[in-house]
């Protein structure tokens, strides 16, 4: 609890809010993947997931294995390349000006 | 496009990425009469970029010429405040000099990069480069050691050039995996979370005391702004809109329990940041990985056919202080732009034929900054909790203690702060301790 009463109200919005105001264009294919599997089924930190500002990277359900990834969030910071302590992400350039596209920047 | 010209062999020079070191080094190149072809991957120049930052502008100052009267600024940085957040108070600095308001207002301006990196392009577009967007380089080409080329996503996407140049940003794929730069460990890179909100002009220019032309740049600290994390909050004012985010090394988002989002959604909550970014609405989110590395970080400049520049050369200073990669960027591309004229007049584009890139980058403030300040990544590391924790807890404590109303004297006051602060900063030895550690912040 805040001990100052008057602070205004701040809006909290959810990934999904904030990824809205953004301007997106699909790729078919995933630009982001694992090299292998058995890495991420032996992992236990899910580094990937913790650094992710936009929910790309997802550990759901109880189950231990390849996170799931949602490649169409992606805010192409490429944080997970750097977060992975096995160097299992494969991370390309989304092609042909698709993905992101930044107005304010 | 309907007729795709053959560019295969036809420049002096292919740039990777159309940010401000790549413009630079067009730009650069083409006023002397080199031919360039700039290749961006996103839809227009400054598409795929994003800062938590200023634009400084002395070196596209004196390279736009007249030109720069055009340039698209959103406002002069008029104010800049330093405010130290424990979890529910600040400490804060803020200076507002009387010349930073005159032309050319320490060359300093918030920009949004959309609109700014687009007209920096068309300036060496103007001056005769060409630019492809839409297109991503995926790899480079060789001839035996030599790099002769790049690899598109475009149909018969191989173009040969004598001379390549990176400037591919801080998640530098193509670079990385040409081996010409080695993989930063997660302490050495930051990632950088912002939201982009829109207000009206007037609630802008009232909250941060503005005027029409005027911005400010409001940097936080401490836990109030990113937990025990190196980094901090920021706040920067364009015309319309609010750039808030929050910046913390990649090893320090991985230990915080909440994810980056929830990181900027406390921040904002914060409430000496509340008063300043309510209402509103949000227009962009966005993030970016920072290298934050320092000269340590800086690879191998100049290859047989190839040169680093910007962000992708990890020319980016943070000393906690001074937060600045455009001006960086923008010199790294001026003077490898030079270094490769001279070398393509001689016949050349052998790593030792393009050495006065590096030798002119090592003696221009570029590398002194970086050099000068290379200790500062591993010092902040191993003093976070004291920086970013205690030292913010303390200061509010001492603060609330000398300035306390009660039947005391003030010298009672005066004496219990310092006793506290002493305290904080583990007595007399401990406070010599650090004087000595820390002298360097201050030199």
């Amino acid at each position: 609890m805040s001990a100052h009463p008057k602070t205004p109200e701040i809006e909290r919005p959810s990934i999904e809010d904030r990824l809205y105001a953004n301007k997106y264009t699909d790729h078919e294919d995933s630009h982001l993947g694992v090299f292998e599997d058995e890495t991420c089924l032996d992992c236990e930190t899910y580094d990937c997931v913790s650094v992710c500002p936009a929910n790309v990277w997802r550990n759901e359900g109880d189950e231990d294995g390849v996170p799931l990834i949602a490649y169409e969030n992606c805010l192409e910071c490429g944080s997970c390349r750097w977060a992975c302590p096995y160097d299992n992400v494969i991370w390309e350039n989304p092609p042909n000006g698709t993905g992101m596209t930044y107005r304010y920047g | 496009m309907t007729e795709r010209p053959n560019f295969d062999d036809y420049f002096d020079a292919i740039v990777v990425g159309a940010g401000l070191a790549g413009s630079a080094a067009a730009l650069t190149m083409a006023q002397q009469d080199l031919e360039v072809l700039l290749i961006e991957r996103g839809n227009y120049p400054g598409a795929k970029n994003v800062f938590g930052g200023t634009m400084y502008t002395p070196r596209i100052r004196e390279l736009t010429g007249e030109g720069f009267e055009d340039a698209p600024v959103e406002r002069h940085l008029g104010t800049k405040r330093f405010g130290l957040l424990s979890t529910e108070d600040e400490t804060a600095m803020s200076i507002k000099p009387g010349q930073w308001q005159e032309s050319p207002h320490n060359d300093t301006y918030t920009v949004l990069r959309g609109n700014f990196d687009e007209w920096f392009a068309d300036q060496a577009i103007e001056a005769g480069a060409t630019l492809i967007t839409e297109t991503t380089v995926t790899d480079l080409v060789r001839e035996g050691e030599s790099i002769v080329g790049v690899e598109t996503d475009r149909p018969d996407g191989t173009i040969h050039a004598p001379m390549v140049v990176l400037a591919e940003g801080g998640n530098s794929l193509v670079s990385e995996a040409a081996d010409l730069k080695e993989t930063d460990p997660p302490e050495k890179v930051a990632i950088g979370v912002k939201e982009v909100r829109k207000y009206d002009r007037e609630t802008i220019e009232e909250r941060f005391g503005l005027g029409e032309d005027d911005g400010a740049a409001y940097h936080y600290f401490g836990e109030g702004a990113c937990g025990g994390g190196v980094g901090g909050g920021f706040i920067y004012t364009n015309k319309r809109t609010l750039a808030i985010g929050v910046a913390y090394t990649i090893s320090d988002a991985i230990e915080d329990d909440r994810k980056p989002d929830e990181l900027l959604s406390d921040f904002k909550e914060h409430p000496a940041v509340a008063p300043l970014v309510k209402g509103g609405r949000v227009v962009e989110y966005s993030a970016k990985s920072i290298p934050e590395g320092g000269a340590s970080s800086v690879p191998e400049l100049a290859h047989d056919g190839a040169v680093i520049i910007g962000d992708a050369a990890s020319l980016l200073l943070n000393n906690g202080i001074h937060l600045e990669g455009t001006n960086m960027a923008v010199e790294s591309g001026y003077l490898a732009g030079n270094a490769i004229v001279e070398a393509i007049h001689a016949g050349r584009t052998d790593a030792a034929a393009l050495q006065s890139y590096p030798e002119e980058l090592e003696s221009s403030y570029v590398m002194e900054n970086l050099q000068n300040y290379d200790w500062f990544s591993d010092f902040a590391h191993d003093e976070k909790q004291f920086l970013f924790q205690q030292l913010p807890k303390a200061l509010t404590e001492a603060e609330l203690e000398f300035f306390k109303q009660d039947y005391e004297p003030k010298e009672t006051h005066a004496k219990r702060a310092k006793n506290m602060l002493l305290r904080a900063a583990g007595g007399w030895t401990g406070a010599a301790k650090k004087a000595w550690k820390y002298r360097k912040l201050l030199s």
